[in-house]
């Protein structure tokens, strides 16, 4: 009798569980399995590898790219590596013995080449489309099957410290709170040891100060003079509007326009962090209506931060094109399927050379 | 009493009160330093910071009194904290039909509702299965991060960040509750010292606080003397549950964007800070007093240090060490009391 009970409460516990899992996933995932009405299902099938689902950017691209091979009529399987290179590897392994004829690959470990160069040979002659993270010319280019898709991903950084530079120009005598002559400012990094978020760091920041040195005002200072580093990081390394939101309170409970040192300007590696410092603004009564605002920058044209320029409580964002980046890999992978070159009906503005295509960035300030 | 003898007592209290010896020394060498750091608008920030992170700790203090853990909690509270942005706001992505946010008690009820029944399986799994809290929270931390990615592809917000948030949700948590010498106070500080009143009850006035107690320090001898145990550990994680709920529910609008990285790793800040605060992983110790005094503590450091501006690198290097400086000091009064 109490082994039965005990059997009862088992199956009840994991029904239960189920309930959970299927009351969540709704939406439609007939999608997925897309032999559906496309019209012209090709032979073949792709496997595609994202570092993390938990990336909101990366989650546009894939869901333009889902579309994208939907309407391509391209089976397709999609694997989340969790932002572990050691499950990405195995993963790639598995897709092969299934019979995956290509592969398109949003690299985890972008620190050496080892990782690209060891997905290049276990697939072994299967083109592969590497996407997003970037990986270098070296490891593309030594299979002809290999393609890279992505961005100059120093472009984002160069591109937000031209749009913060000019943008300072035209308000500088109101964004200068205390009237002391320069704009101090903090900077919100994502990540330590991540190539992205040392280029916009840096370039965030310099370029900024070269346009507005070049037009006679002097550079951004960093406004705490003893912090060496001259950015704050998020300790998780998951560039989080959380760290942002208390990192900002803090610096609010120290520099304020009573104390006459109030941050004059917010500089993120990202949206989330962006719109955390903005979320600490607004706690403490900045960039609402009629209120002061502090000008916030961040990379990516998130939605929240799209809707957030759009209230006018962030400034403005360096759009990433997901679309632009499904629908080019969409292309490819078509291609590859149908044995044509590799680039064909790819804009050959954005073509580097034979191994990379480079989707542009674009400022996004609403208006 | 010899010589010898009052040396060892008063070392004995030092020891013993190492803790608040270090907070003290702590403020007074970062007041020195930067005297803002004293003045009332930091001093409301770490209060305020302690306070958003104190809901948290205080449900995993329960799981830590049973000699257990519970490493799902920083995921419930991004779920839950997801499901209150997803129902609480102006632009709603993951149910595009609905018009008008859900009213805020009801939002309120479901979240405390959620986060019980990721408590319940996890309590039940721990007490009917005799499994390690370590491993059954590990697996319901899978769970509930797979469940926040599904819902946040829900609808047409394709993973995206949740964000434009109703204003009455935003101001019913972080608006001002009082204003002191021209800084605002937000209410959730007010909230946080509702719970801890109310988790004080619960650990010292109620048959259920005795019992997981009698639980956490012999599991065998309170089910001798007529505890019932597997009740005990299920309601204890339940509890914790609806803490990381209100968690989410709290920080979905503190933070006023969330995400599938909302949460992550918040667990361990709170297990650290209960363990500073004396809440031993022997089991059967801890009191709300000590956890109060964890989190406040780790706040101090953190917002010190900040203050002083010592790279993020050495931030973990101190963290790490008063973790192991406490549960040193933690263990040493055990093993004396044996």
């Amino acid at each position: 009798m109490k082994k039965l009970h005990k059997k009862i409460l088992c199956t009840l516990l994991s029904v239960s569980m189920l309930a959970v899992l299927t009351a969540c996933g709704g939406k439609d995932d007939t999608a997925k399995t897309t032999d559906t009405s496309a019209s012209v299902s090709k032979d073949g099938s792709v496997a595609v590898f994202y570092y993390t689902y938990g990336d909101t950017y990366i989650s546009s691209v894939r869901a333009a790219l889902d579309s994208a091979l939907d309407g391509a009529g391209i089976k397709y399987q999609d694997y989340d590596s969790n932002n572990s290179q050691t499950t990405q590897s195995e993963q790639v392994t598995t897709a092969l013995t299934q019979g995956a004829t290509v592969l398109v690959v949003n690299l985890v470990d972008t620190g050496s080449d080892d990782a690209a160069k060891n997905i290049i040979t276990q697939a072994n002659g299967v083109p592969v489309i590497f996407f997003n993270r970037s990986v270098s010319e070296e490891a593309v280019t030594s299979s002809d099957k290999c393609v890279f898709v992505g961005t100059d991903y120093e472009m984002a950084g160069h591109m937000q410290g031209e749009m913060i530079g000019n943008y300072l120009l035209e308000n500088y005598d109101t964004l200068d709170l205390n009237g002391d002559g320069t704009i101090s400012y903090v900077m919100f990094k994502g990540q330590e040891g991540n190539a992205e978020a040392d280029a916009r760091t840096k370039y965030g920041q310099e370029d900024a100060d070269a346009i507005l040195t070049g037009a006679g005002k002097p550079a951004l200072s960093f406004y705490d003079v003893a912090n060496t580093n001259k950015y704050l990081v998020d300790q998780t390394g998951s560039w989080s509007s959380a760290a942002a939101t208390e990192y900002m309170q803090t610096i609010m409970s120290q520099y304020s326009e009573a104390n006459n040192n109030m941050v004059e300007l917010v500089i993120a590696n990202n949206d989330e962090m962006a719109i955390g410092a903005v979320t600490a603004l607004q706690n403490a009564g900045y960039n609402k209506d009629g209120a002061t605002v502090i000008p916030v920058f961040g990379v990516d044209a998130t939605d929240a931060a799209k809707d957030a320029i759009e209230a006018g409580s962030m400034i403005g964002t360096i759009k990433q094109d997901a679309e632009g980046m499904a629908n080019t890999i969409a292309n490819i992978t078509a291609n590859f399927m149908d044995g044509k070159a590799a680039f064909d009906g790819v804009d050959s503005a954005n073509v580097v050379g034979t191994w990379r295509v480079n989707i542009p960035y674009a400022t996004y300030t609403g208006k | 009493m010899t010589e010898k003898d009052k040396l060892k007592k008063v070392g004995d209290i030092l020891l013993n009160n190492a803790m608040y010896i270090i907070i003290a020394a702590a403020v007074v060498y970062i007041a020195i330093m930067r005297p803002a750091f004293i003045k009332l608008p930091s001093i409301v920030n770490i209060l305020s910071l302690t306070a958003a992170k104190l809901p948290i700790a205080l449900g995993i203090g329960g799981c830590i009194v049973l000699t257990g853990t519970d490493i799902s909690a920083g995921r419930v509270v991004g779920l839950t904290a997801c499901i209150s942005a997803s129902l609480l706001t102006t632009v709603f992505k993951v149910f595009p039909d609905m018009a008008s946010a859900a009213p805020l008690p009801l939002v309120l009820l479901l979240v405390i509702g959620v986060g019980a029944l990721v408590g319940f399986i996890n309590g039940f799994s721990v007490a009917k299965f005799k499994l390690h809290p370590f491993i059954v929270t590990l697996s319901t931390q899978l769970i509930v991060y797979g469940i926040i990615l599904m819902y946040l592809m829900r609808g047409v917000n394709n993973g995206q960040t949740l964000s434009g948030l109703s204003e009455n949700y935003r101001s019913f948590i972080t608006g001002t509750l009082f204003t002191i010498g021209g800084v605002a106070v937000p209410k959730y500080v007010l909230y946080s010292l509702i719970l801890t009143i109310i988790m004080w009850v619960i650990w010292n006035k109620t048959t259920f606080g005795k019992n997981m107690f009698a639980v956490g320090s012999n599991e065998e001898a309170a089910n001798v003397s007529g505890v019932n145990v597997m009740r005990t550990i299920i309601m204890v994680f339940m509890l914790a549950g609806m803490m990381y709920g209100i968690t989410g529910f709290l920080d979905g609008a503190r933070i006023a964007s969330a995400n599938a990285n909302t949460g992550l790793n918040y667990e361990c800040d709170a297990i650290a800070a209960c363990v500073i605060g004396g809440v031993s992983f022997v089991g059967g110790i801890g009191r709300i007093s000590g956890i109060v005094v964890g989190v406040l503590l780790l706040q101090i450091i953190f917002t010190g240090l900040n203050f002083l501006s010592v790279d993020a690198n050495m931030l973990y290097i101190i963290k790490g060490l008063i973790i192991l400086i406490a549960c040193a000091i933690d263990m040493r009064k055990y093993l004396v009391r044996k």
